[in-house]
């Protein structure tokens, strides 16, 4: 596969730059440099523009990323830049990148989890200049006062529209800095037994992985859906720093208020209706259903949901989620939340992620305690209720027929799998009926031409891109860093590296995020001449061995 | 020197060879880059969230003071909690362990028990068409990487003939927990148990039969098989009762120490299987930085060998009385 793409590659780029030459020749009949294109950068040269230190995953972590960061490290060296390519292990990349903030440039993903949908992470906690701190969000220490006026503006306007036009105005200075090359929302394939499951239902960013696949999955001959992921599960319990896939387990026991919907929208789950929300946008008032038990018989009261918001206001890990709200009140089957601000995307983002538990069960745990609490029987009030749990072999639950969505599955199995390529083995064998994560690409063939098998796609409104660290020179510089985006050859990665899954991206927000996403944000195609363009318009210039420096004026 | 004194310093070595891999074994962790906060950073943790999480498990202290807590704890047969799971580390790993030595256990019985006997049977047949393909076979079996092995006889029996599952230790939705013998004793583990261990079976035969077949043939050389020839014995007799029984003795070492081996072998096994053993676990710590876990992991099976190379030591002693105490 690697080799393959490597060889298309050199003909494409072949093709490419032979194009160039050709054209360059026939206008203006003369070479400026001799590195193939007439871009004549600063006559005064300065000192070398230092080693750009790459960080990127392995090919065991992540085989199409690792050779995205080779393709872009062959491009940049074309510029004229020195690349030391770095490949690190998922931990200690995420520890050197994100919490050291010790690199120049680092290529890493960006989840799509639901809650993501709405725009607020994507802007204000990845861009925001509050966040640019150890571990911070705001990996490359981008700080745009300009920028952080609209990121802070959208979370005060709960008029809709109002809100999309800030949030498109964003998009467009991020596109226009470039503190990070957003380069493509890598959606996918998730393999699945169709002769055995139907009614499966994929959605953006999580694929077979979502909440309403789970429910929806029918079982054809037997009563059980059986899912693998190359994972095991952490802990089940919702008080707890939560890796994604065990909040997608954590969500089938505990309900919320709210549940992100199959079109990324807030939908209201135990509440009745949407929220009611004050022209000042500071008091959410819910009215929630009167038809809810939990698992173990006891009804799901107003109190249970005012419990709940007072337990996460006191948890250790989850008491910044709730600390915007001052005072909550309760009256018959409705709860008012009155916040210390404005917060748009309250309903997405709080009354979307919390869980309610019975206070029956947690009301007597100390809040130091949360983390380490065993409820042994998991008592929810979720579609599915919990029977048992090996952690490194099976998680076993069944559908909770009092449920007012009812899953299609009687049984829901989750079994841990040491990894892709054995989890696409048993779903051959018909050990498992879904996989929840994207197969190899030899892999994918096999699928496609299994007749008992089928691939759902999906999209994703997370993406692979490349910070740059901006506390640093060069990176402070504006030209540079869009110099270096011009270099990411992101259609070739997305065609052939992934061989077509996903889509290219220019912006902060995936156009499958329809709503939020500007369709006219500057776009940044592989193109090594506008690169070149852009550093002479920086003042940097090139020596005769075609490696760039800085220009004397700069 | 006596015996009971090579004994005992024998056992002293022990003592300063565990020390030392416990240091060793902290160090290299704590040297890891990241922390077991990392694999929650994409997913959202905040740095609020991750101070806090360093501070509660006590790796914001300098590396001294972990190292005495850590001493402290073993000390007291305590191995700590997971940082992922926050569990207990002994409830996580025990289970794991067992399922991991039940298996390994499984396939060196069988390798030891074909191995020895096709050994013994390539030595007494010597230059023989039998003694020349089973050389063949045998190194064919010890140059296969054993994910190899495993694939191939997936393929087989699991993809073309569908006589066993793929994966896992038993037919997922059923019972979960259970004893020792609900889980060892069923039909189901043992259709589960059967590829796994015959992989593990091939890849560990090659030592025994190659070295059975050698040690058959210096003592089918000595005087004292002719003689018993030349008593008029059986055949059968001499081989199994003079040749076979007197070859076996390297057997014993090599067998202590291939059995440490092999649980670190299991790590491959477990993976192409998708055996709950402790190789699986032992990944999953080290990627998460889940340092407790890892530790307690690779303790128990550097102890194992450790142990295993400390028995096959006494067991020479014991077992052949030309050996001298050094």
């Amino acid at each position: 596969m690697a080799a393959n793409n490597t060889s298309r590659r050199t003909v494409l780029k072949g093709a490419g730059i032979g194009g160039v030459v050709g054209l360059t020749m026939g206008i203006s009949g003369c070479l400026g440099t001799d590195d193939g294109t007439d871009v004549e950068g600063a006559e005064e040269l300065a000192g070398e523009v230092p080693e750009i230190h790459l960080l990127a995953p392995t090919a065991g972590v992540n085989p199409f990323r690792n050779e995205l960061a080779s393709m872009i490290a062959e491009n940049w060296e074309e510029i004229g830049f020195e690349v030391d390519l770095d490949e690190l292990e998922f931990g200690a990349h995420v520890d050197q990148a994100v919490v050291q903030q010790d690199f120049d440039a680092s290529l890493l993903g960006w989840g799509g989890t639901p809650e993501r949908i709405d725009p607020h992470t994507f802007t204000y906690d990845m861009h925001h200049s509050a966040n640019t701190q150890e571990g911070g969000r705001n990996t490359p220490g981008y700080a745009n006062d300009e920028y952080d006026e609209l990121a802070e503006l959208q979370v005060t306007q709960p008029d809709e529209d109002e809100r999309q036009q800030t949030v498109y105005e964003a998009q467009e200075i991020l596109a226009r800095d470039q503190p990070r090359t957003y380069i493509a929302n890598e959606g996918g394939y998730h393999p699945y037994a169709s002769a055995r499951v139907t009614d499966i239902q994929p959605t953006l960013g999580e694929g077979l992985n979502s909440f309403w696949n789970m429910i929806s999955a029918t079982p054809t001959d037997s009563d059980t859906v059986r899912f693998g992921y190359p994972a095991a599960i952490n802990s089940l319990n919702p008080m707890l720093d939560l890796a994604t896939p065990d909040r997608q387990f954590v969500r089938l026991i505990y309900d919320q208020l709210f549940r992100i919907g199959e079109d990324g929208l807030p939908t209201p789950w135990l509440a009745t209706d949407d929220p009611e929300i004050e022209d000042d946008g500071m008091t959410y008032t819910v009215e929630i259903r009167d038809d809810v038990t939990f698992h173990d018989g006891v009804d799901l009261t107003i109190d249970d949901v005012e419990f709940t918001y007072e337990l996460y206001a006191d948890s250790p890990t989850y008491g910044s989620l709730v600390d915007n709200i001052e005072e909550i009140e309760t009256s018959g089957n409705e709860i008012t939340f009155h916040l210390n601000e404005q917060y748009a995307p309250f309903t997405a983002n709080v009354l979307g992620q919390v869980y309610i538990f019975p206070e029956h069960i947690w009301g007597g745990v100390d809040p130091d305690d949360l983390a380490d609490f065993e409820d042994e029987n998991w008592i929810g009030s979720g579609p599915f209720q919990f029977v048992d749990w090996e952690r490194q072999s099976e998680l076993q639950l069944e559908a909770f027929d009092d449920h007012f969505e009812t899953p299609n599955a009687d049984n829901f199995i989750r079994v841990p799998g040491s990894n892709t390529a054995q989890l696409i083995g048993d779903l051959e064998s018909g050990q498992l009926d879904m996989v929840g994560t994207v197969p190899q690409p030899t892999a994918v063939d096999r699928v496609r031409d299994d007749e008992d098998l089928d691939l759902a796609e999906f999209e994703d409104i997370g993406y692979v891109k490349i910070a740059y660290n901006m506390r640093r020179e060069p990176f402070d510089d504006r030209h540079l860093r869009r110099a270096l985006s011009y270099g990411v050859p992101k259609e070739e990665y997305v065609e052939f590296v992934r061989d077509g899954m996903g889509t290219v991206t220019h912006s902060t927000i995936s156009e499958h995020n329809e709503f939020w996403h500007n369709p006219d944000v500057e776009e940044f195609y592989e193109d090594l001449t506008a690169a070149r363009e852009e550093l002479a318009e920086g003042g940097y210039g090139w020596d005769d061995d075609g490696r760039l420096h800085y220009g004397a004026d700069q | 020197m006596g015996l009971r004194e090579y004994v005992v310093r024998r056992f002293l070595q022990l003592i300063v060879t565990f020390w030392a891999f416990f240091t060793l074994l902290f160090v290299l962790f704590r040297m890891m880059p990241g922390d077991p906060t990392s694999m929650f950073i994409l997913d959202g943790m905040t740095p609020e969230q991750r101070e806090q999480r360093i501070a509660e498990l006590g790796l914001d202290q300098p590396l001294y003071v972990q190292y005495v807590e850590y001493i402290r704890q073993l000390l007291t047969g305590d191995f700590g909690q997971s940082f992922i799971y926050r569990e207990p580390v002994t409830d996580i790993i025990l289970i794991r362990f067992m399922n991991t030595i039940v298996l390994m256990g499984t396939a060196l019985v069988f390798a030891y028990l074909i191995g020895v006997t096709f050994g013994a049977l390539m030595g007494w047949w010597r230059n023989s068409r039998f003694e020349r393909g089973g050389i063949i076979v045998t190194l064919m079996a010890r140059s296969s990487p054993e994910f190899w092995v495993g694939i191939v006889l997936l393929s087989v029996f699991v993809f073309w003939l569908g006589w066993f599952p793929s994966s896992g230790m038993r037919t997922t939705g059923g019972e979960l927990g259970g004893g020792f013998v609900a889980r060892y004793g069923s039909l189901d583990f043992l259709r589960h148990l059967f590829l796994p261990a015959l992989t593990g079976a091939i890849v560990y035969l090659a030592t025994p039969t190659l070295l059975m077949r050698s040690t058959m043939l210096d003592v089918l050389n000595a005087d004292f098989i002719e003689i018993k020839k030349a008593e008029g014995l059986p055949e059968r007799t001499v081989l199994y009762k003079h040749a076979a029984r007197n070859s076996i003795l390297p057997l014993v070492t090599v067998a202590a120490i291939a059995t440490g081996a092999a649980m670190g072998g299991s790590v491959v096994i477990e993976t192409v299987f998708n055996w709950p053993g402790m190789g699986r676990e032992m990944v999953r710590a080290v990627n998460n930085n889940d340092y407790p876990v890892a530790m307690a992991a690779f303790f128990l099976m550097g102890s194992v060998v450790i142990l295993m190379n400390f028995v096959a030591d006494l067991a020479y002693v014991y077992l052949d009385p030309r050996v001298e105490y050094e």
